[in-house]
């Protein structure tokens, strides 16, 4: 067993274990006694609960529901806010929201309950999409309107100025939809008892986060409650405060019940019912003055659904990244989080900046062509660079790097011949787009909410990593190792890294917000730098808590400062030909640059590049789910399609080598960087080559033919 | 709990004395019937109706060769074998070879698919397109209809409760020109939105048979004899001159209501595409 140095290339810790199917995820485990659970849900969007009536329960089985609740219990999760309900309660807020919980034996009778539960519901007028929220459709959600959170930044000049001086004003509006995670392994928990202890094994990307908001459900203390992450295929963000949906029902029935419990959503289940991607809205009027961008303002619109669960965090992101990668003189960004009566919407890798980072590129590519100016051109012009000024009215504090990333694809691709070549409406188009993602929670957030700690502990030659966070696909386990191994200069071998439990580790804050290498890894090489020095001592464990880095001011009550500790950056190329008899679009060319710092483990960023742009390229194109009176239209994984292998061609990348001071090695966050700009590259390339402008995602074929039509063509 | 009934015969003569006296439902790859019937995980699917294996029966049901009347396809036979067979007209090998993915292409079969009628369904449509005949056996013995027959609407055939799908006939068909294409939300395992089929038999510059057939458009294959005749006949110089006509004859065949603009103008526009591509000389072969 050979020493690792950092950039090794390695095999992941995970890969056999997978592919062979030895990995034991949530619906893997059993216990003697063990009973099933099936939601009960509300199939109304809005509307006053009158009357559930049950079948005769069999011997056995049984029916668990918010008067289940203990008396020093809440009704709520404890997400970032309370108010999601464990249980609906007098009424029901959007369509599958838990009204209670079949437990019993066998699953085929539980499925027959569930069937034959009348729940009568005095319907009233839901809100579904963020204009009926604008026009408070239905009667008002919240206390006075369906305004759920709003916040506004502004940088330069009074924007009623810079409009008076300008030249041109060009205003547009740009909406993206509901996007599904559709990770591989569906939703599911096993709730069991040790001692006086609850324990749940548990598909999710932050045990602590189930904890902290399931306990309050049954009025016990944190440390009453063990979670214990079951090995997680998948999450993208839809295991990140969603788990908390199953997990708090399931403590309940644990509660009352006592014996081990288990609940697995079917793949329609996690389809119609688990959290998507916030559909959006996004008004940008922009101010051009002698071919110059002078101003831009915007109003941002969130569908946050029924509950508010970590919509504002996603909305402070969608604003911050609502510039774009550009140094814009003069903004002004308002955003609204709507409540409306549709499934909860909640992280989605990339976490809000998505829409917004589409909306401004397609922005300024239409500004370009109308004004004359190559896209990229335009949008070169324009870079942020150290130093520049953010629209928090914080500041750059790295070396951007972007003009290199961009002549990098531009040659690559043959860009510039491209461009001029296939020209507008040929039915050949290539596209490029520019983009980032702020490492790590927004603001002071890593020093103020989360403290996060990690260690290590050694036990004779072999060292166990001890942090709360989680694989979940990504890569974390290995990379993780790969950073403790390669500063102790052991094999990679002899560190372990055991799925979390919360009663074992420390917290070190959520699996999510790209933090993992940029905090955790940076936490655990300081730990591993301590243990090398004192390797002699036998025995031991290092433990750290997070050092925020100095020259950061933020402050969250006004939302001045610097937004990030550090951007990734991204650039992406898309070249296709669109068949002009059907409209289908067939991508030729991907080429992207990334500026992650450094590439802990380069195999893993690799599988992040492809994916994140692949899974970026199906929202652009192919991922529509529709709400219809607040149902889903698309429940399964043939009439709601995700890219396969057959869809896009092989990939080209590049790094960008740029190391990052505070990360290890010099990594900064990247898992969802590569997820933010293919779409609006994608988008350009299929404006180009159909000769018409768009304004919403995603395409299929019957929406291109749409979009022709508006066009005349 | 609902039992099921199920048999698992031997032979197709086993097979056929089951379907007469039980009714049992023939289940091939299962490749629908179990996606019907699913209810959850870790819950047996209940058939409402006693069911039959036939999967085992594939050195009777699962051979694809050439005879004198045409090409027989077996009931049984794959997707993958369908679309590996040179014996196979084109359109109908390109339809197998774009169903689902390769897992699916190695379970689903012929049968299943025909049996099932959707309209979303990829092989009636080019097998109709070639006048293809369905061989229905039960005990009392053999009978053929035409596909397009049989299939009555969606999810409905003229299937006896005692007989079972043997196999497929496609009669010798004389093309020069081929065309198949199917558009799906994406690339691999997708369901079809549309699919199209055409071909000419064009011999010293004249059309002498002209044939198109559009899947997934309504709850059948949709063929028009009456528009096709247009263009029979014709000198291929002649043939742009009586497109606009053919379109029109072809267009008012589909149902407004089954096919929305889009569909409805990619079809228009594919085969319009096609009949020019021959008119202005196109040399034979296959086209997408
Ligand atoms: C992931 C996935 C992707 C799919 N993709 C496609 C696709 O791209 N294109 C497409 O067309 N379909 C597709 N399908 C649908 C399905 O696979 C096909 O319709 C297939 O041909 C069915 O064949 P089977 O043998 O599996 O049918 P089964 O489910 O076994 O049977 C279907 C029906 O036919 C009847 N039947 C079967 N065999 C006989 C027989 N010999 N005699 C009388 N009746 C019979 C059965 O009783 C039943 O009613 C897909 C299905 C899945 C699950």
């Amino acid at each position: 067993m050979a020493r690792i140095s950092i950039d090794d290339d390695v095999r992941r810790n995970d890969a056999i274990e997978k592919a062979s199917g030895l990995a034991r995820y949530a619906s893997d485990y059993f216990f003697p006694d063990m009973l099933y659970a099936r939601m009960l849900r509300s199939k109304a969007p809005r509307g006053k609960i009158r009357k559930i009536q049950t079948p005769v329960l069999p011997y056995g089985y049984y029916f668990i529901s918010a008067k289940d609740i203990p008396e020093n219990g809440r009704n709520a999760l404890h997400m970032i806010s309370e108010d999601w309900r464990c249980f609906a309660d007098g009424d029901v807020r959007y369509v599958g929201e838990t009204i209670g919980l079949f437990v019993g034996p066998e699953r085929s009778v539980l499925e027959s309950l569930e069937r034959n539960t009348y729940v009568e519901i005095e319907e009233e007028e839901p809100a579904i999409s963020i204009d009926d929220a604008i026009n408070v459709k239905g009667g008002p959600i919240l206390e006075k309107d369906d305004v759920f959170c709003q916040l506004y930044c502004q940088k330069g000049r009074d924007m009623d100025e810079v409009f008076g001086e300008a030249d041109k004003i060009i205003e547009e509006t740009f909406e993206t939809g509901f996007q599904e995670h559709v990770h591989l392994e569906t939703n599911g928990a096993v709730i069991t008892k040790e001692g006086e202890k609850y324990v749940l094994y548990i598909s999710c990307q932050c045990p602590f986060y189930v904890r902290k908001s399931i306990s309050i459900v049954i009025g016990a203390k944190d440390e009453d409650i063990v979670v214990r992450q079951s090995t997680t295929g998948g999450a993208f963000g839809g295991k990140e405060h969603f788990p908390d949906v199953l997990a708090g029902p399931l403590l309940v029935a644990e509660y009352v019940i006592g014996k081990p419990i288990k609940l697995i959503f079917d793949r329609r289940e996690d389809m119609l019912y688990s959290v998507k991607r916030h559909p959006s809205k996004i008004w940008y009027k922009s101010a051009i003055k002698d071919g110059k961008l002078t101003g831009v303002k915007g109003k941002i619109y969130y569908n946050a659904g029924a509950y508010l669960s970590s919509s504002y965090v996603v909305l402070q992101r969608g604003v911050f990244h609502a510039n774009g990668v550009y140094d814009i003189p003069s903004t002004y960004l308002e955003g609204f989080g709507m409540a409306t009566n549709t499934f909860p919407s909640c992280a989605f890798r990339g976490f809000g900046a998505p829409q917004t980072l589409f909306a401004i590129e397609m922005h300024l590519t239409h500004i370009a062509r109308r004004i004359g100016v190559d896209p990229v051109e335009f949008k070169r012009s324009m870079f942020l660079k150290k130093g520049s000024e953010t629209v928090t009215n914080g500041h750059i504090v790295e070396n951007v790097v972007l003009g290199s990333m961009l002549d990098d694809i531009a040659t690559a691709s043959d860009y510039w011949r491209k461009s001029r070549e296939y020209g507008y409406g040929s039915g050949r188009g290539i596209g490029m787009s520019f983009y980032n993602h702020g490492g790590a929670f927004t603001g002071n957030g890593e020093q103020a909410i989360i403290k996060a700690h990690a260690r290590l502990k050694k036990t004779g030659e072999r060292v166990t990593i001890e942090v709360g966070s989680t694989e979940m696909g990504q890569g974390f386990q290995t990379t993780l190792r790969k950073i403790a191994a390669a500063v102790l200069e052991i094999p990679m071998e002899n560190v372990d890294y055991p799925n979390p439990d919360t009663s074992v580790v420390p917290d070190s804050g959520p699996t999510a917000a790209s933090r993992s290498t940029m905090i955790v890894g940076r936490l655990i090489e300081r730990c591993a730098v301590e243990m090398k020095e004192r390797w002699g001592e036998g025995d031991f464990s290092v433990e750290k808590e997070y050092e925020h880095p100095d020259g950061h001011p933020w402050d969250q009550s006004t939302f001045r400062g610097d937004a990030y500790l550090g951007y990734g950056w991204g650039a992406c190329c898309v070249e296709l030909e669109v068949d002009k008899r059907t409209n289908e679009v067939k991508v030729v060319g991907i080429w992207s640059s990334h500026d992650i710092g450094k590439a802990i483990d380069e195999k893993i960023v690799h599988g992040q590049i492809n994916g994140g742009i692949i899974q970026s390229l199906g929202y652009a194109s192919m991922e529509k789910m529709e709400n219809k009176n607040g149902h889903f239209r698309q429940e399964s994984m043939s009439d709601y399609v995700i890219p396969t292998s057959m869809d896009f061609p092989k990939q080209e990348y590049f790094l960008e080598d740029n190391p990052y001071e505070w990360g290890p090695f010099g990594a900064k966050g990247m898992g969802e960087l590569v997820f933010n700009g293919a779409d609006a590259a994608y988008v350009d390339a299929l404006e180009r080559a159909l000769g018409v402008e768009t304004f919403k995602i995603p395409l299929p074929s019957e929406d291109i033919e749409e979009a022709l039509r508006k066009n005349g063509r | 709990m609902d039992e099921v009934k199920c048999f698992i015969p031997k032979s197709l003569d086993e097979a056929l004395r089951i379907r007469k006296e039980f009714h049992a439902k023939p289940l091939a790859g299962g490749s629908d019937l179990m996606v019907s019937y699913y209810k959850g995980i870790g819950i047996a699917p209940v058939f409402p109706f006693p069911v039959m294996i036939i999967s085992n029966l594939s050195d009777e049901l699962g051979t694809i060769r050439k005879e004198d009347d045409g090409v027989h396809i077996g009931a049984l036979s794959t997707p993958n074998e369908i679309a590996s067979s040179m014996v196979v007209p084109y359109p109908v090998r390109k339809a197998a070879s774009l169903m689902g993915a390769p897992s699916l292409r190695n379970t689903a079969t012929i049968g299943g698919n025909i049996g099932n009628a959707s309209p979303k369904g990829d092989l009636p449509q080019p097998l109709i397109l070639l006048d293809a005949e369905v061989v229905l056996r039960s005990v009392d013995g053999e009978r053929r209809m035409k596909v397009d027959d049989f299939i009555l609407g969606s999810k409905k055939t003229a299937l006896a409760d005692d007989e079972i799908i043997t196999g497929i006939v496609i009669p010798e068909v004389k093309a020069t020109h081929y065309f198949y294409h199917k558009i799906g939300m994406r690339r691999a395992n997708a369901i079809s939105k549309l699919s199209l089929s055409a071909l000419f038999d064009v011999e010293d510059g004249v059309v002498v048979d002209f044939r198109a057939s559009s899947g997934a458009a309504g709850p059948k294959v949709r063929r028009s004899r009456d528009a096709e005749e247009i263009l029979i006949g014709l000198k291929l110089d002649e043939v742009s001159g009586k497109t606009g006509e053919f379109l029109s004859a072809w267009n008012s065949i589909l149902s407004p209501h089954a096919m929305p603009e889009y569909r409805r103008a990619s079809t228009r526009r594919m085969l319009l595409g096609f009949i020019e591509e021959v008119a202005s000389g196109a040399l034979p072969g296959n086209y997408e």
